[in-house]
């Protein structure tokens, strides 16, 4: 086998990995039945009966979730902003990052940087090979890096969610975590926070106005449920 | 305490009179008030008095006030009687079953009303939980899922196990207590499950007292309404939290006098009370698994109007008056009845009818039962003729799905005619306008359909695509192994190739492919030697190239002057040698000895430079 047809045989086997072998391994990391599974019109379900029901923190949980799956559906950030403005808290507040960087369903645009890194290796190693089509080949691993970058864009962005939690109860916020010191001031029920640190069941909090507190970990829920977030796809 | 030596003084006299009777217990009066307290005296001899302790009813408050001992000696044979009395408190109103305090005794029976003082006695039934008279369920009684003491445990009970997304069926949710052990219900039961949902549960369960296994269980059911939100083989479970009363072991009784005499007083009911015998312990009670098999609505034939709503229904319209002046509202109204998921039962009602001015539309549901399952949704809309004489309005139409037929329904109602007598014309046309605020204790609508009563976006019929787990990919340690095994693979052939593409011209060299540069060196000395500067030229050319392709990692033929040129510049002395080398073979030039040893300098500095670099 000359060097040519090595080259060749390794961009179809690396494109092959991308483009169907990687959904077949992400089919055994997936859990094999519905049972447990999340899906974006199921959570925004979920967050409208709990708005119909008047339990506005459960709703805005579930459209938080939503969101995470579904970041551009309007449906989704008209209820979620309409439970908010109900219970008084102030409007949507995304950074530029958040807004802009996020076009997809995360998972979806994983898969797509996993093709953009394929694209962009397999064209280098091809370079690498002295190919005739070198500007083709240039023009395929911009378009690689394109993919990669959308996809690195998304995970920046996503990554604020993985400290997201939504206050479940109106919570009082101390200057350190104990009850024995006065309250800073009341973190809103429904209001969706960061937590920075944790300290023995209380949780150093950011709100949308950037104050900063440490109130009860018991009346925050995360977001990204724990289980996912201590065991990851294994769940 | 001043209770406790008042009763205690009451009691000398009676404890006199059981000294040898059977044991017994009894409680006055046998109906009293929240807010009142009851009697209850238990009296026991001889052994039985070692093992009274304090009842435990949940619901029920038990404080030991008083205890009297009386003993004798007849004809050298000691006997003792005990007389314990506690003071019931109760926390909640219903009928409650007190269990013996002793072996031998029979169960009291205490009945407390919702309101302080003995005139509630009449009035019968509890506010808080309804007495046991209350409507039995309807509903196949489900599997009791005991916890492991037997003490407390959570069931469903369910009509049937298969449903469609969105379809509310009612669910009863029972939670049973073992009279004696239960102290207190810490909260409502609790869905454990996310791909349910349920109705708010009352705080006012029905009460009822039940035998399980010859064990007399109060029974707490609430009636409630489940739904799923997404398709497939599902499980769900009820959590409970309760706190359960343990008694701490009793010392074994010994003999009447000495050490016996100790071990009584440890044992003695009020000093359990007092120094807390019994402890309490908070745990939760879930239900047994429940399997449902949740269907998705089907994509097929589905209305372009269906909101959601799954169950059976029909619907009805009428006008508020059949005659009206022009200009006059009259109320156009839509009845929707029947079982099923009413939040999602929604319509837009009129748009856009010619002659009619049409206004945003009020709903308001009455529920038939106390989970909102069955009931009557009326939508009301204003409406005002434009053009007096008879005027007709559209059928209105809704749709729903019926998952027992299993297909959708469109229902239509029918035309409607109102005769508009002359008067006071509204503007021409066709319009939409918003009129006052609803009643309170209505919702509007949005005429443009897009929200409903809440004023939210409706639900999403497609369940999508499902994810095991919401952590995005990028931050699970499986899915990071993808790319990072891919920039493996892509750099080891990277420096597969590079190492490849080395060995290759190594071993050209090797095979002497290309002559060697000692070689070529003492060539140029011959050349110079001999004064011929073609052969030294291309000597110091092949020199020079040899020296660069160690450097370049190529094959040092494929270097030519547009190369050097390129990455070393034009007026470096290796692009001057390649010149010179070329056009010494065209023009057979000559050169003097002295410029052929300034030449030799030249290319042994530059192979030296390439060497080193």
């Amino acid at each position: 086998m000359n060097r040519r047809t090595w080259v060749l045989s390794f961009g179809a086997v690396i494109l092959g990995l991308a483009a169907t072998g990687g959904a077949t391994w992400a089919g055994t990391v997936d859990r094999p039945a519905i049972r447990s599974a999340y899906s974006a019109p199921a959570l925004y379900d979920l967050g409208n009966f709990y708005a119909r029901a008047e339990r506005p923190a459960m709703a805005v949980l579930n459209y938080e979730r939503a969101r995470i799956l579904a970041p551009t559906d309007p449906d989704i950030q008209k209820n979620l902003s309409h439970v908010r403005e109900s219970v008084g808290l102030p409007a949507l507040q995304t950074g530029w990052l958040s807004q802009h960087g996020r076009l997809a369903n995360p998972n979806t645009l994983y898969w797509i940087g996993v093709l953009g890194l394929a694209i962009t290796g397999l064209t280098l190693v091809l370079r690498r090979a002295r190919s005739k089509h070198r500007t083709l080949l240039a023009g395929g691993a911009l378009v690689g890096g394109i993919l990669m970058a959308v996809s690195l864009g998304d995970a920046i962005a996503t990554a604020s969610t993985l400290h997201e939690y939504v206050v479940m109860a109106a919570t009082p916020a101390r200057t350190s975590p104990t009850s024995a010191v006065e309250p800073l001031f009341t973190v809103p029920l429904a209001e969706a926070v960061h937590v920075q640190d944790q300290h023995r069941g209380f949780a150093l909090i950011r709100d949308t106005q950037g104050r900063e507190g440490w109130v009860a970990r018991g009346d925050l829920a995360p977001v990204i449920p724990s289980q996912d977030t201590s065991t990851g796809a294994s769940t | 305490m001043l209770a406790a030596m008042v009763a205690a003084g009451t009691l000398i006299a009676s404890a006199m009179q059981v000294a040898e009777a059977a044991a017994t217990q009894r409680i006055e009066p046998t109906q009293i008030g929240m807010g009142d307290s009851a009697r209850l005296t238990i009296a026991a001899s001889g052994s039985d008095a070692s093992s009274i302790s304090p009842p435990m009813v949940a619901g029920l408050e038990f404080l030991a006030v008083a205890q009297s001992q009386r003993i004798e000696s007849i004809n050298g044979v000691s006997s003792a009687s005990t007389i314990v009395t506690y003071q019931v408190i109760p926390q909640e109103s219903g009928v409650f079953t007190i269990p013996g305090a002793a072996p031998g005794l029979s169960p009291v029976v205490l009945t407390v009303n919702p309101s302080s003082g003995q005139g509630a006695a009449a009035r019968g039934g509890s506010a808080a939980f309804p007495a046991p008279s209350a409507r039995p369920s309807t509903l196949p009684a489900g599997s009791t899922h005991m916890t492991a003491n037997g003490t407390a445990f959570v069931r469903l009970r369910l009509p049937k196990h298969e449903l469609y997304v969105g379809e509310t069926i009612p669910v009863d949710i029972q939670v049973g207590m073992r009279d004696g052990f239960v102290a207190s219900l810490n909260g409502l039961p609790t869905l454990n499950g996310d791909a349910f949902t349920l109705n708010k549960l009352s705080s006012q369960p029905q009460r009822v007292e039940e035998i399980i296994d010859g064990r007399p269980y109060t029974v707490l059911t609430w009636h409630s309404a489940l739904a799923a939100v997404k398709p497939g083989e599902l499980a769900l479970t009820i959590e409970t939290p309760l706190t359960v009363r343990m008694r701490t072991a009793a010392r074994p009784g010994a003999g009447f006098l000495g050490e016996g005499d100790l071990d009584d007083l440890f044992n003695d009911p009020m000093f359990q009370n007092f120094f807390g015998a019994s402890t309490e312990k908070d745990l939760t009670v879930a239900s047994a698994p429940t399997s449902f098999t949740v269907l998705a609505l089907p994509a097929h034939d589905r209305p372009a109007d269906f909101s959601g709503a799954v169950g059976s229904f029909s619907l009805s319209s009428d006008v508020s008056e059949e005659k009206v002046a022009a200009g006059d509202p009259v109320t156009l109204r839509l009845r929707i009845s029947g079982t099923g998921n009413f939040d999602r039962v929604t319509t837009p009602m009129l748009h856009d009818v010619e002659h009619w001015k049409t206004y945003a539309p009020t709903a308001k549901f009455n529920a038939e039962d106390d989970i909102g399952h069955r009931g009557e949704k009326t939508f009301e809309q204003p409406l005002i003729a434009t053009q007096p004489g008879m005027q007709s309005l559209p059928p209105l139409t809704f749709s729903w799905f019926d998952p027992n037929s299993r297909r959708y329904v469109v229902a239509r109602s029918s035309p409607l005619n109102v005769a508009i007598t002359g008067g006071t014309p509204a503007s021409q046309g066709s319009s939409t306008a918003s009129l006052a605020p609803a009643p309170s204790n209505q919702t509007s609508a949005s005429p443009a359909g897009d929200r409903d009563d809440h004023g939210l976006r409706p639900d999403q019929m497609d369940i999508g695509s499902t994810t095991a787990s919401l952590m995005p990919h990028y931050y699970q340690p499986a899915y990071i192994a993808a790319p990072s095994l891919l920039l493996a693979a892509f750099s080891g052939a990277w420096f597969w190739m590079r190492r490849r593409e080395h060995i290759t011209w190594a071993e050209a060299a090797q095979a002497n492919e290309f002559p060697q540069t000692e070689t070529l060196l003492a060539s140029m000395e011959e050349a110079l030697a001999a004064r011929d500067t073609t052969r030294f030229f291309q000597a110091a050319r092949s020199a020079l190239q040899g020296a660069l392709a160690s450097q370049w990692q190529v094959d040092p033929a494929s270097i030519t002057l547009a190369d050097v040129e390129a990455r070393l510049g034009t007026s470096s002395v290796t692009a001057r040698v390649f010149k010179l080398a070329d056009e010494a073979a065209y023009a057979r030039a000559t050169l003097a000895t002295a410029d052929f040893q300034w030449w030799k300098q030249l290319v042994l500095r530059e192979i030296s430079n390439e060497a080193m670099s």
